[in-house]
């Protein structure tokens, strides 16, 4: 081995107190920043679950315009052959179709707005969890006569402010699609579910996709089909192909990122909170090897006076201190990988309960878990391995500049 | 061995001046000195009158305010400070009054570090280091640390590195103040045979009346000029003793 770097080695052992406390310094920085990023990782991925799992699904096909519009005559051009070719398709795990409309809700007593929401209850239970989210009654499930085409499904939150509880009346009136006619047809609550987001529990109801296209005199027309991706990462990549071969015909097929771009934000709004709070840590860290490099520097200050005069050069007396820095830096990312690893892989078996919080719209109804990757045990070790190197220059050039005779004279 | 007509120092009209707390202080106020190989010189005075500054200047390891200092034909203030350290690297072997060994590196590592400088191959530093430590009886210690060594093992360790890589001349800077008279006495008997037998000078900046006694050539320096310079074997005429 090379004499500076074993020199550079020991040397961080002279005080081993002091390279304790640094070390332990600089590896709880590096633990922290992995543990944040696992974090981060996991808040992101559960929002974009909750959005995309819970009813929207990871990408929507609709006539084009109708986002924009929400217009009932944009229905979905060529729906069932789009519908047959989807079952075909490898790329695309399950999908059911909607259609969408605004509507008033009216009570015995009250009256509100809603999101009329025609489902199919097979495929939608299948696809969404609002199947699972009723709390009273039941998902369009066939009673002793049947499938009753009557049965609306509310939230909760919709109820209270309709007065309306299980079995009651309600009715629903709507423009229907070309004519802008208004068409009103009479429901009874079979089921009352509470998702503990605010904008689905207070403003939708779910009808029977065959009764809603009746309602709005579409036909067997529809404006939606939400769909989950084979592979979930295609989702969040708008240049999949699978977008371009769905969006023809006057339809567009577009993923959570187009859908939801909030999320989009709050993803790069992640990224750069574990950025700064990277910049924050990194700074701390380089105080501390700072601090650290220059008490050893300066305690050893007649040493490098000695090596200076038996010949070392400027540059060996810099790579030696720029040698402790790397060892000091390797023996705090060694235990900074330890201990990041222990506390991310602890919480990512018991999760944190932030069941019920509501951010951004959307309400965390699971344990929140971190998201472990490799590249956070390679890619944040050596960035603070590399910064620790870099930041131990300054106290290395300060050593190599210093004159010899000075230095032999100085004593702590 | 190197011829003992050659010029290993020529110092003219050696001047240092340091500012210290604000007043001006002359080290040095012009010395002319010549050292040539294989000399066994003490420079003595008393404490301040410019020894080390002396042996600093012509070490290289500072730079004069004015004069010139020739080491082996070459001016000093020529030489860039990359140049200074491979010279003192490859021609001027150092003995401190602390010894200051490197404590985290083994006796063997201390002895060979300036021979890893010198890029030399490491069977050659091997054997260059096992015949030093054996001269000088400190076989067996190689794999130890400094701070496991009494202070005379750890000088000799030091007269160790100074001298492995061959170099002219080794300056000694009170080599034997923190030595009992005893091992003193035995370091200062080793490093005479070691003059006598390899022909490399060395100069000591003492106040041990032994290395005086034993030197063959007297240098006094006071008030940053030298006093008397005196060869006791007769063979070169340098300076009477000033009033």
């Amino acid at each position: 081995m090379n004499i500076h770097l074993k020199a550079a080695w020991r040397n961080i052992f002279r005080n081993k107190r002091r390279t304790f406390i640094t070390g332990t310094a600089i590896a709880l920085g590096l633990a922290a920043l992995i543990f944040t990023d696992a974090l981060v990782k996991g808040t992101t991925d559960s929002m974009i679950n909750i959005a995309t799992g819970s009813f929207s699904g990871q990408g929507q096909i609709h006539a084009a315009g109708f986002r924009e519009t929400q217009e009932a005559s944009r229905v979905i051009v060529g729906s069932d052959a789009v519908l047959a070719r989807m079952a075909g398709d490898a790329r695309i795990k399950a999908f059911t179709p909607r259609t969408l409309s605004f509507a008033m809700a009216s009570s015995a007593s009250e009256v509100s707005p809603a999101l009329m929401i025609g489902v199919a209850p097979d495929s939608e239970r299948k696809f969404s969890k609002i199947g699972e989210a009723v709390a009273e009654g039941n998902f369009f499930e066939a009673g002793a006569r049947g499938a009753n085409p009557q049965d609306i499904v509310i939230g909760a939150k919709l109820a209270e402010t309709l007065q309306a509880r299980l079995g009651d009346r309600l009715v629903l009136t709507a423009a229907q699609a070309g004519t802008d006619e208004l068409a009103q047809e009479m429901f009874r609550v079979s089921g009352i579910f509470r998702f503990g987001m605010d904008e689905m529990d207070g403003g939708m109801v779910f009808v029977r996709l065959a009764k809603a296209q009746e309602m709005l005199n579409l036909n067997n027309g529809i404006h939606q089909i939400a769909l989950t991706l084979t592979d979930s990462k295609a989702a969040s990549n708008e240049a999949d192909p699978l977008w371009k071969d769905y969006s023809h015909e006057g339809n567009e097929a577009v993923g959570w990122p187009v859908l939801f771009p909030q999320l989009k934000v709050v993803s790069s709004l992640a990224g750069f909170a574990t950025a700064i709070i990277g910049v924050l840590l990194f700074g701390i860290i380089a105080l501390g090897i700072i601090n650290t490099l220059f008490m050893s520097v300066y305690e050893r200050m007649f040493e490098f006076g000695v090596l200076r005069a038996v010949g070392t050069r400027p540059g060996g007396l810099r790579r030696l201190v720029v040698y402790e820095a790397g060892a000091l830096g390797l023996l705090s990312c060694g235990l900074g990988i330890v201990l990041g690893f222990v506390v991310t892989f602890i919480i990512c078996k018991t999760g944190l309960d932030y069941r019920g919080i509501e951010y951004m719209g959307l309400a965390f109804k699971d344990l929140l878990y971190p998201i472990m990757t490799v590249g956070q045990f390679i890619i944040y070790p050596i960035a603070v391995f590399i910064f620790t190197v870099l930041v131990g220059l300054y106290p290395a050039g300060y050593a190599s500049k210093m004159s010899i005779t000075k230095a032999m004279r100085r004593t702590l | 061995m190197e011829d003992k007509n050659v010029k290993l120092i020529v110092t003219e009209n050696l001047r240092k001046t340091y500012i210290d707390n604000g007043m001006s202080v002359e080290a040095l106020r012009g010395i002319d000195l010549t050292i040539h190989a294989g000399e066994f010189t003490a420079i003595v005075g008393p404490s301040g009158s410019g020894k080390t500054t002396l042996l600093n200047m012509i070490s290289g390891l500072d730079r004069p305010t004015e004069g010139k200092v020739w080491l082996k034909d070459k001016l000093l203030s020529d030489m860039s400070g990359r140049e200074l350290s491979d010279f003192r690297r490859d021609h001027i072997g150092f003995i401190f009054q602390a010894y200051n060994l490197i404590p985290v590196l083994t006796v063997i590592e201390n002895v060979e570090y300036i021979m890893v400088l010198q890029k030399l191959v490491r069977e050659e530093r091997r054997r260059r280091v096992t015949d030093i430590l054996d001269q000088l009886g400190m076989a067996g210690y190689g794999n130890r640390f400094p701070t496991r060594l009494s202070g005379g093992q750890q000088q000799r360790v030091a007269i160790a590195r100074a001298m492995v890589s061959h170099p002219l001349m080794i300056l000694a800077d009170e080599p034997t103040a923190n030595l009992d008279s005893k091992t003193g006495a035995d370091l200062l008997t080793m490093m005479k045979q070691l003059n006598d037998r390899t022909g490399m000078a060395f100069i000591f900046s003492t106040h041990d009346p032994m290395i005086v006694e034993r030197a063959r050539r007297v240098i006094v320096i006071r008030d940053g000029l030298i006093h008397s310079d005196e060869d006791r074997e007769g063979e070169r005429i340098y300076r009477a003793t000033s009033a």
